[in-house]
């Protein structure tokens, strides 16, 4: 960069960082949408479960 | 399972509405710089991501002190959030550095103090994450989480004066430049602006994350007790 008398030509290195972040902000919020849709799962089926646990015996 | 909180809804809006003024302001405010050019831009998030990275294990390491004097399983709870989004920061901000790295220092990666003791730090919280995922015991779990948070944190003041302390490339921010570093450069108040909105912005944006992620913990630690319930 000696005797330089314009900007380095790097907007792709510029570019690639943005994408960096704004991708790795998307995938973290994705990641936390699809852990919480699939705990919701677990504790709907878990709560049926619990439920049918704890109903009186029919069969008595 | 409770609702979402209005405040957490208005708080995210809030976010998307800083995240693009502060992206404006990156791109259309702040001026180009003059040596490195249009790449001297990631320098904004770069160092905001490594903001929210540091702070992240701080309050980890609170959590785990909170945790020990009361345990109470919600400051466990906020522990992993506070790292898990810690890590998400930490190497966002790695991987930015690397990319700006390659035009100004002509390399990808150089095994330069400050870049090997953020890789220190990484591991040391990557490895709390591995080793709590191998406790079944509630109980012990958190206590772990409390005790590794708290000396875990010893990597993050050593990240962050590493750069002070021993000769080194990387540049820094606060503070005066070690005689080899490349890259650095003054900051025109627009680029001081943009900098200290961007670090703001982030700020607000892990307390954000980090409230879902609070909020998703709680719903695993319900999954959890429930599965043990019916298990039992």
């Amino acid at each position: 960069m000696l005797f330089q008398n314009a900007p380095a030509a790097t907007t792709n290195y510029m570019i690639a960082g943005y994408v960096v972040i704004f991708g790795g902000l998307a995938l973290y919020l994705i990641s936390l949408a699809v852990r919480r849709n699939n705990l919701k799962q677990d504790l709907d089926v878990l709560t049926n479960e619990q439920g049918t646990s704890d109903a009186p015996d029919q069969k008595s | 399972m409770q609702a979402k909180p209005r405040l957490l809804t208005i708080l995210d809006i809030v976010c998307v509405i800083l995240m693009i003024i502060a992206t404006g302001m990156v791109f259309l405010y702040a001026p180009e710089e003059a040596v490195m050019g249009n790449v001297q831009r990631v320098f904004y998030f770069h160092v905001s991501a490594a903001w929210v990275g540091m702070i992240s294990f701080l309050v980890a390491a609170v959590a785990g002190i909170a945790y020990l004097r009361t345990a109470r399983m919600k400051w466990d709870i906020v522990g992993l959030a506070s790292v898990e989004i810690g890590m998400v920061f930490s190497f966002i901000a790695v991987v930015m550095g690397s990319i700006w790295a390659r035009p100004i220092w002509n390399t990808w990666w150089t095994w330069d103090p400050r870049l090997t003791t953020v890789t220190i730090m990484l591991l040391v919280y990557a490895a709390y994450l591995m080793l709590r995922a191998g406790i079944d015991d509630p109980d012990r779990r958190a206590r772990f989480g409390a005790v590794y948070t708290i000396l875990g944190f010893l990597s993050v003041p050593l990240t962050f004066f590493s750069a002070r302390l021993f000769r080194t490339i990387h540049p820094v921010v606060i503070g005066t430049n070690q005689p080899g570093s490349e890259g650095a450069f003054d900051m025109t108040p627009r680029m001081l602006q943009t900098f200290l909105f961007s670090l703001f912005v982030f700020t607000i944006l892990y307390a954000d994350l980090l409230w879902h992620r609070i909020r998703l913990g709680e719903l695993a630690n319900k999954v959890e007790q429930l599965k043990m319930k019916v298990m039992s």
